[in-house]
């Protein structure tokens, strides 16, 4: 016999494996633009989670108010604030790839962990002090790669 | 008029994008612009103080009355933080003129108007909106402010602040879901039925973390030491002065008015303690001076967690008199570290080459690590009496880690002291060495002098902030003030 799963609890369910999926992604990726793209999915199920909040399934959309009688209508907040969250999302995302793309102009690499070695090369520089090793490197300081001409854009590469 | 309290808000944010429009036609009107539109936002700010308005009151937005709109609610702890927002924002202006000013300096109008907003909104859902103006207003300063370095920090903070933000959603929508209602206020009311229950617990601790990403809490804080030390002075200044303690208000008005579990005040009680751990060891192992002020900053907010997690009003004095004093001090601080924020070994001798400085960072390091009669003592005696009378050993052990942390501060930042005041390094003539520039000195010094002066009038200080700690722990006085006083107003 089937088990008696409804809607409601597989949309649920999606909210919560759509937010997983999404942060597992954030931590698991080596490239920032995928984690970039993970926190798009994780944003999907918070919306998702959002409008399920106050969504009724024996109503109607809250602008149909024509229909004669008055049938019980879905609650409109949710739904406003999810497209607020939706907006604010875009504009995140947006900003979020227009920094990658001056980090690849710069550094020339989305990986993570080599843009974050070069940060830290640049903060130590910066403040000349010596750079921190780990202990997963035993030979020492290493100087990093110098980055290759054709991979860095001149136009807003060094300014 | 208690209108004009939305003023502070609505103005920067115009301001704001006008600002890019005006700059095109004339930079010398544009430059004023923004100075004029906070140091106006402090006079409205301040006479509502002075005028003696009966506080606390509620503002319903666009005459829809609460549990249906959304309001502002004033109190004055709302105040005095709206007031600190303009403030700091003038203190901290984005003066220089260059390609960059207008966008520099709309950003910044963002971010103040934005902060001001965090600190007087009274809806859940207004919060988390005016969460992620000031996210992405401070996205867009750090990556402006620097070279490389900036990009890789700002985007792995827009990174982890995007993972906070969904939590936060995912929290708010829990909580809606079960209440139905987003208003403080009208939660405040259904909270003990409603969110008295598991549900209400992890929507709690969903938020306490995606909130706890700006506040600095301890597993989420990987951006502060990157981004404080890529980031220009003003800026880490502002985000380690204002910004964290905004994040932690949120989290302040929903312990006060909506979650009172205990289980909550552990978690949150544990992960201070850690932050005050692992903050101050690290701070004591850096070795250049923006990240050890970074590093401190994520110690000091650990602090105030601990405090937070007393569930008394003294433990709210507490929390105010810690986030006040360490506002004042990391501010003036990071102002410091605007010229001397490269190696510690380098500031040797460095008394010499500019004695102000070096007194002004004695006399905040001595305030910090708790001397009296400074205020830095007051703030941390009434924290240590506060713990002291709490019966549960986890609050013993976040005495005990409290007072190893003050040892630990008080070694690194006399280290550093005593550097400054040491003979100079042989090869190095005082004249090459680093020096705070007159302007980022001048405002270390402002600060310096708000600290002095709250040491000789430490007893009406005192009076005030425990007053206001009284009206922001009294939950009622926030439902009754809200739902039933502003039917018809606006």
């Amino acid at each position: 016999m089937m088990p008696d799963i409804s809607l409601e609890l597989i949309l649920y369910t999606t909210a919560l494996g759509l937010i997983s999926i999404g942060l597992a992604g954030v931590v698991l990726s080596r490239h920032l633009f995928r984690m970039v793209l993970a926190l798009g999915i994780a944003e999907a199920g918070a919306n998702l989670m959002l409008v399920l909040a106050g969504y009724r399934w024996d109503a109607v959309a809250p602008i149909l108010t024509t229909l004669g009688e008055h049938p019980p209508m879905v609650d409109p907040v949710p739904q406003a604030m999810v497209l607020t969250a939706i907006v604010i999302g875009v504009g995140i995302q947006a900003l979020a790839v227009s920094i990658l793309i001056r980090i690849r102009q710069r550094y020339g690499t989305l990986d993570r962990s080599q843009v974050v070695e070069r940060m830290d090369a640049e903060i130590a520089d910066t403040a000349s002090i010596p750079r921190d090793v780990s202990q997963e490197s035993p030979l020492g300081e290493r100087p990093l790669p110098s980055i290759p001409d054709s991979t860095v854009e001149i136009r807003g590469g060094h300014s | 008029m208690s209108d004009l309290i939305v003023l502070p808000l609505v103005l920067p944010l115009f301001g704001a994008f006008l600002l890019p429009i005006v700059m095109r036609t004339s930079i010398s009107i544009g430059a004023w612009i923004g100075p004029a539109i906070l140091a106006y936002g402090c006079w409205i700010l301040g006479d509502q103080w002075i005028s003696g308005t009966t506080l606390p009151f509620s503002l319903a937005i666009g005459g829809f009355a609460p549990p249906m709109g959304i309001n502002l609610y004033i109190d004055s702890l709302a105040l005095l933080f709206a007031f600190a927002v303009q403030l700091l924002g003038l203190l901290f202006w984005p003066f220089k003129i260059d390609q960059e000013t207008a966008r520099r300096q709309a950003l910044m109008l963002l971010l103040v108007a934005a902060s001001t907003g965090l600190a007087l909104s009274g809806d859940l859902f207004n919060l988390y909106v005016f969460y992620e103006l000031v996210a992405v207003a401070t996205f867009g300063l750090i990556a402006a402010s620097g070279g490389s370095a900036a990009y890789a920090s700002a985007i792995r903070y827009l990174i982890l602040s995007g993972i906070g933000s969904v939590l936060t959603l995912l929290g708010i929508a829990l909580i809606y879901s079960q209440t139905g209602t987003l208003n403080l206020a009208h939660l405040a009311q259904l909270a003990p039925e409603q969110l008295n229950n598991k549900l209400g617990l992890t929507a709690f601790l969903t938020i306490l973390i995606g909130v706890g990403v700006k506040a600095e809490l301890f597993p989420v804080n990987t951006w502060v030491p990157e981004v404080y030390a890529t980031a220009t002075s003003r800026v880490s200044a502002f985000l380690a002065g204002l910004v964290s303690k905004l994040a932690l208000l949120i989290i302040l008005r929903l312990l006060v008015l909506i979650f009172h579990q205990p289980e909550a005040i552990q978690v949150m009680l544990v992960l201070g303690i850690l932050g005050v751990i692992s903050g101050e060891l690290a701070a004591w192992r850096a070795k250049d001076m923006r990240r050890m002020l970074a590093f401190s900053s994520i110690g000091q907010l650990g602090m105030i967690f601990i405090a937070l997690a007393i569930p008394e009003q003294g433990g709210l004095l507490a929390v105010l008199a810690l986030t006040f004093h360490h506002l004042l001090i990391k501010s003036g601080l990071f102002m410091l570290a605007d010229g001397w924020g490269g190696a510690i070994e380098k500031l040797r001798g460095a008394a010499k080459r500019s004695p102000l400085a070096a007194a002004i960072f004695v006399l905040f390091s001595l305030s910090l690590i708790g001397m009296p009669p400074l205020p830095g003592f007051w703030a941390k005696f009434t924290l240590i009496t506060q713990l002291a009378a709490q019966t549960s050993p986890l609050y013993l052990i976040g005495l005990t880690v409290f007072l190893l942390a003050t040892v630990i501060e008080a070694a690194y930042l006399l280290r550093l002291a005593a550097l400054l005041y040491g003979p100079a390094a042989k090869d190095t003539p005082i004249d090459t060495l680093a020096k705070p520039a007159g302007l980022s000195l001048a405002t270390a010094s402002l600060f310096g002098i708000g600290l002095l002066a709250a040491a000789l009038f430490i007893a009406p200080v005192g009076d005030l902030l425990n007053h206001v700690a009284g009206q922001a722990a009294n939950t009622d006085l926030y439902i009754n003030t809200v739902l039933a006083g502003t039917g018809g107003s606006q």
